[in-house]
This record gives structure tokens, sequence and C-alpha cells, in this order.
């Protein structure tokens, strides 16, 4: 999180991470296309090959804070191929908090793991505790065959503390859900360590209520 | 990995930009302002987020001149322009002057940040008819024909044409922004993707260093504890031997014929161990480097006259030939005779040891140049300038080895097929003490062999020099 008292802006940031071709680009494309112009600006994608990212995407999304202050959000996504480590754990370098994209694929059981046991120690390399940093998992691909049904991701999901979501990002579905998840957890987490409402007057609710709405999920849903 | 070595991607991460001026081109966005000027007849002026002037395209006002001819103009035209260049909005807004031209002060917003504005500016609303009553209470001295005159030369725009004008200055600015930092950010991430991967080689190369380094210093400790060993072997070996000699020549009383064979058999053992302890103890200090040469000079034909006698009688009961193949007047070679001895003694067993009975053995010497083996190249005329030598040549017509097994022979330990050791005896430590004999008199071995035909090496040593 960076804090530009003169601006009166705080920037957070969050990462998409998971495997290659998990859907973490086409996360960011159905948030760049669900959310008005307002929210948000242009979807950056920095370096491609064959579709593939090789750098990062950057989604940058702006609420109002109230008391004046301005909250940016920066969307990133990680390239998932094994090869770009570097660029991987640069990209996750400052995060607020991360949303891990999971493939549903049974037969992608394994790069799932392995990405995020990559996660885990690219958090670690950059000074972030993996067990106290806001994540949410989302199953996405919701819609292909092969994949575990939803009482066994249920089943599964009960095992672990972090929230998941499931999703089909190619129809944008669950992939506000996933983003607001990650948004509250990381809200939390900021307002725990900065005291945000007591220092700068954001209170957490208000807040979070304010993105909701302007994510258009009504009040009951989230 | 501690802070310090990491590659610090912060600030690009978060990758922002805090002003128009960081990431757009003065000299380029002159030119676009320059050519929309042209193309609308608005003036336009562009700032940075910090307030700086990056980019102005105007042309002076008729008006403006006229004004500025009288006090009370001058006065009312500069408070209304430092109005419109002072004000820095949330949104677009639009101001009139004291003229009744309006500005156009348009925010430029990126990513959710103000980084800069542009004022369109000023021009006549098609919609204006009258001449402001402002206007004309300006100054006393005031002209009201001039004035007219000059108003009817301004740009006149209708509001909608105005807005879509504005929408499209926004759009090509913006587009300026964004491609502009993602140039930006695409080129430093390049440079951090590099350090990250050189940081991380350089992390694998120190901890390969320390791997090498262990291993080198565990070759090392090998090595003193071969050349204890072989010391400490010898000692209670010398009496083994020393005593089996002694109660072989009945020194303690005669032996039976059993007994004696036994004693032979205990002391011929004890040699061929001493043999084998000398061999690991010369290559354990031929290893650390601490084998000294004490080098005469020596006649090469001599060394091969010597050393068929002394292995003639090995060759007779083997009914092998050996003959002696060396011209006279050959140069002198600095070597040390014991060790130069050795290197031929144990080239001339092997030779006779592996050629069948009826087969013969030829020890050569000739005069040659000893060339470096580099296959020349750089600096060659001058680094590898050849140097006189004698070669010794040890011919066998013996059972010859493989091809591809030729360059291992010289590894210590190294024997063509285990049962040799058996068959023919040895400890595959010979030709690894040659060798490392040869190098220390600063000398090549060569060895050139075919199966069932023989097998020649050729030791050379270089000339000893005069004066």
């Amino acid at each position: 999180m960076q804090i530009d008292f003169k601006s009166r802006e705080l920037t957070v940031k969050l990462v998409y991470y998971g495997p290659a071709l998990s859907g973490k680009t086409t996360n960011l494309q159905a948030i760049h296309s669900l959310v008005s112009p307002e929210t948000t600006g242009r979807l950056m994608t920095l370096e491609t090959r064959d579709d593939r990212t090789l750098f990062f995407d950057l989604l940058p999304l702006t609420f109002d804070g109230g008391a004046g202050i301005q909250v940016r959000f920066k969307l990133f996504t990680v390239p998932g191929q094994v090869i770009h480590n570097a660029t991987r754990r640069l990209v996750l370098q400052g995060a607020d908090g991360t949303a891990f994209i999971a493939d549903s694929q049974i037969s992608e059981t394994r790069s799932n793991q392995q990405a995020f046991l990559n996660m885990q120690e690219n958090l670690r390399e950059n000074g972030i505790d993996p067990a106290t940093h806001p994540i949410v998992i989302q199953f996405n691909k919701r819609d292909l065959p092969g994949v575990r049904t939803d009482e066994e991701l249920e089943r599964m999901a009960k095992k672990g503390r972090e929230p998941v979501f499931k999703a089909v990002a190619t129809r944008g579905t669950g992939v506000i859900e996933t983003f607001l998840g990650l948004t509250e957890r990381t809200w939390r987490q900021l307002e725990e360590r900065h005291q945000l409402h007591e220092k700068f007057g954001l209170d957490p609710e208000v807040f979070l209520r304010g993105v909701r709405s302007r994510l258009g999920i009504p009040e009951a849903a989230a | 990995m501690n802070d310090a070595a990491r590659t610090s991607g912060i600030d690009l991460a978060f990758g922002d930009v805090s002003g128009l001026d960081e990431v757009v081109d003065r000299e380029a966005l002159r030119d676009v302002c320059r050519s929309f000027f042209d193309l609308f007849g608005i003036s336009i002026r562009v700032f940075s987020g910090n307030g700086a002037l990056l980019a102005d395209a105007h042309e002076e006002l008729a008006i403006h001149t006229y004004l500025r001819t009288l006090p009370g103009g001058r006065r009312a035209l500069s408070e209304s322009v430092d109005a419109v260049i002072r004000t820095t909005p949330d949104q677009p807004v639009q101001l009139e002057e004291i003229s009744g031209a309006v500005y156009d002060v348009v925010p430029l917003v990126y990513q959710g940040r103000r980084v800069g504005r542009f004022v369109l500016g000023p021009y006549l609303p098609a919609e204006m008819k009258e001449v402001p009553r402002a206007l004309l209470k300006v100054d006393p001295a005031l002209d009201r024909e001039k004035v007219r005159e000059a108003l009817a030369s301004m740009p006149r725009v209708k509001r909608a044409t105005a807005e879509r004008v504005v929408a499209h200055l926004r759009g090509i600015l913006d587009l300026l922004v964004f491609s502009s930092h993602r140039a930006h950010l695409t080129s430093e991430m390049h440079v951090v993707s590099v350090r990250e991967s050189y940081r991380e080689l350089a992390e694998k190369t120190a901890r390969l260093q320390t791997a090498y380094d262990r291993l080198r210093e565990l070759d090392k400790l090998k090595s003193n504890f071969l050349a204890t060993v072989s010391h400490e072997l010898r000692t209670p070996l010398t009496s083994i031997i020393g005593y089996s000699e002694m109660l072989e020549a009945g020194i303690a009383g005669p032996l039976g014929d059993e007994q004696l064979d036994f004693v032979q058999t205990i002391h011929g053992k004890g040699e061929q161990l001493l043999a084998l302890i000398t061999s690991l103890l010369d290559l354990s200090k031929l290893e650390q480097g601490v084998l000294r040469i004490e080098p005469q000079l020596l006649d090469a034909r001599e060394l091969l006259v010597d050393l068929a006698k002394t292995f003639e009688p090995a060759a007779r009961k083997k009914q092998v030939e050996i003959r002696v193949e060396a011209p006279p007047n050959l140069p002198r070679i600095a070597a040390d005779p014991v060790r130069i001895k050795q290197i031929l003694s144990n080239l001339a067993e092997n030779a006779i040891k592996f050629t069948p009975p009826g087969g013969h053995v030829v020890f050569a010497a000739n005069e040659t140049d000893l060339d470096d083996d580099d296959g020349g190249g750089f600096g060659a005329v001058l680094l590898a300038a050849p140097r006189r030598a004698v070669a010794f040549l040890v011919r066998d017509t013996g059972i010859g080895m493989p091809r591809e097994e030729l360059p291992k022979i010289f590894d210590a330990f190294y024997q063509i097929d285990g049962s040799s050791t058996r068959e023919h005896g040895g400890t595959g430590l010979g030709l690894s003490i040659v060798k490392r004999l040869v190098d220390a008199h600063d000398g090549t071995i060569k060895v050139d062999s075919e199966p069932g035909k023989g097998t020649v090496f050729t030791v050379t040593i270089p000339e000893a020099e005069s004066g």
C-alpha cells in the first residue's frame, strides 16, 4: 500500500497469481468489461507472445474512499509459465492481497499445487508472510468437462482457511465476487495494520459498501 | 534472500504516473498541439500535474492586442487570464474572460490520478450575439468600433463542436500517456528482470563455487590420507620383508623344502605389496606436487641400452626379442635419472608383459620437435615455437588396445578390463604415474595402438638447454 498525503490518495496492490493458462488475464478482462469506465482505466498488457503473458497485465480501479480520499486499486497478473519465475517474484513485490486463480480441471491439480507452493515461496522471498497475507482462491473454468464437482470443492474449501470462489471468467461469472472477496479481506488487514479508519477517517464498512454498490453487487450477496 | 540483494521493483510494480511531463515528450507534444491549432484555429495550452506549461500553440488575438493599449483593459485582461491559469478543476469547466471569449479547462486523469490539464481557447461561443457590457465599461477611452472589429476576427465555435474538439484532444493525450506509460513499464521491467536473473545466477554461481572449494578440500584430504597411510603401511612391511629374507637365507636355522617355499611366498608377496604402496605414495606425491625432480644431463642411447640389459632376462623367459634402435649423437636431455628410468621401465615392462612369445619389443629414440598440442591459432608463431627434444619409443607386437580406450589409459586405477590385472598383474597405477612423471619433466606422452597388432608409446623429453 502507498499513501500520498499531498494528493490524498491511497494505492492498493492486488495480484492475480496462478498456473499457466488458468485465466488470470481473462479475470482482468472481465472486470474491465463489467465495471463502469469511471471506475476503471484501460487494461494494460505488457509484452505478450502467442497470447501468453510475459510480463504482466495491469488494470487500475478507482473508488471514492470518503473523507476526501481517493482509493486506487492496481490489479496485476503474473506470467504463469514456470520459466518466468523472476518476473513473478518481481510483480508480487509489495502485494497487499493475492487472488489465486486455479484451473478446475482435475488434470490440472498438480500444476495448481505447484503454482500455489511457488506463490508461497515468492511471497516469502519478498518478505511477505504467506500465513497472514490476504489470499482468496478462485476455481475457474467451471464450465469445462472433467472438473471437480461443486460438492467436492465445498468439501475441500472447508479444509482450508482461504475463501473459495467459483468462476467462468470467459463469461464474467464469479469474477466480481472474487475481486470483492479479495478486496474485503485485504481492506480488513490494511485497517488492522494501518488503522485507516482512525487515522484517515476511512470507515471500512462505508468503504466496502461503496465498492459493492459501484460494482453493482447488492448488499445481501456480499 | 536479504533485502539489500533483492532487486527493487516496488515503484515499478505500482506502475504509477504522477505527471504528464514524466511520460510525454515535450517536443512531440508541442508538434501535436501546433497541428491541432492549425486544424481548428483554436489556441491550446497543456500543463503538467505540477503546473508546468508543456506545450503552447496560440496566436495573439486582435482584441487582446487592443485591450492592452488601455490601462483598464490591460488590468481586466490579466485578471481573467490569471484566473484561467490558476484553475485546476476535477471536472471540465468553462471560464469566461472579459472579452466574452471562453476557455475550456479540462483535467487529464490517468488511472484515477490527475496528471495534468489542457486549456482550449479563448474562442467566442457561436451563440454569443452581443458585445458583453462589462467589456464596454472596462476603460473610459474604449473605442466600440475597434472592439467590434477585433471580435469579428475571432474564432467562433458552437458549443457542441467545442465539446467534440475537447473529447478528441482528451483522447489523443490519453493515448499518448497510456502508450508512453506502457513503453516505460516494459523497458523498466526488462531491466529489472535482467537484474533479477543476474542476481539468481550470481547466487547459483556462489553456491557452485562453495561446493567446488569443498570438493577440492576433500581431494586434498584424500591425497594426504593416501600419503600417510602408504607411509605407515611401509614401515611394518619392511620388517616382514626383512625377516622373511633372513629366514630364507637360513640365518635362523635351516628350513625344510616346504618351509622354504612358504617363506619365499611371504617374501615375494611382501615385495609385491611394497611396490604397490610405493606407487601409491608416488602418485599422491605427484598429485600434491611435492615430488622433486633432480635433473641431470643424460644420454638417450645409453638409457635405452641399460633398459634393454635390465629387461633381457624377463624377455628371454617369455621368448620375446628386444631391439634397440637409437642413432649415436642424440642431443642430451635434462632429466631425473631415477624418474626417467621409472618411466621407461614401466613402459618396457608393459610391452613385454602384453607381447606374446615370438614377438618383439623395440626401444627407440630419435630427435624431434616438441609441439604444443593446442592446434595452433592465437599467436602460435610466438607462443608455440617448437623446442628440440628427444622422443623415446617403446613399440611392441602385443595384444594392442581399442582406439576408444586410449584417452583413458593414463587415469589412475584404470585398466581396460579387470581381468587383465589377474592375468598380467599390475595395479592400474603405472601409466598414471608415468604420465605425471613425464609432465613433471615438461614432456609429453602419446600412445598409438591397434588391437592384435601392437602398441607404441612415445615419450618426448625436451633437449637440455645449452649454455
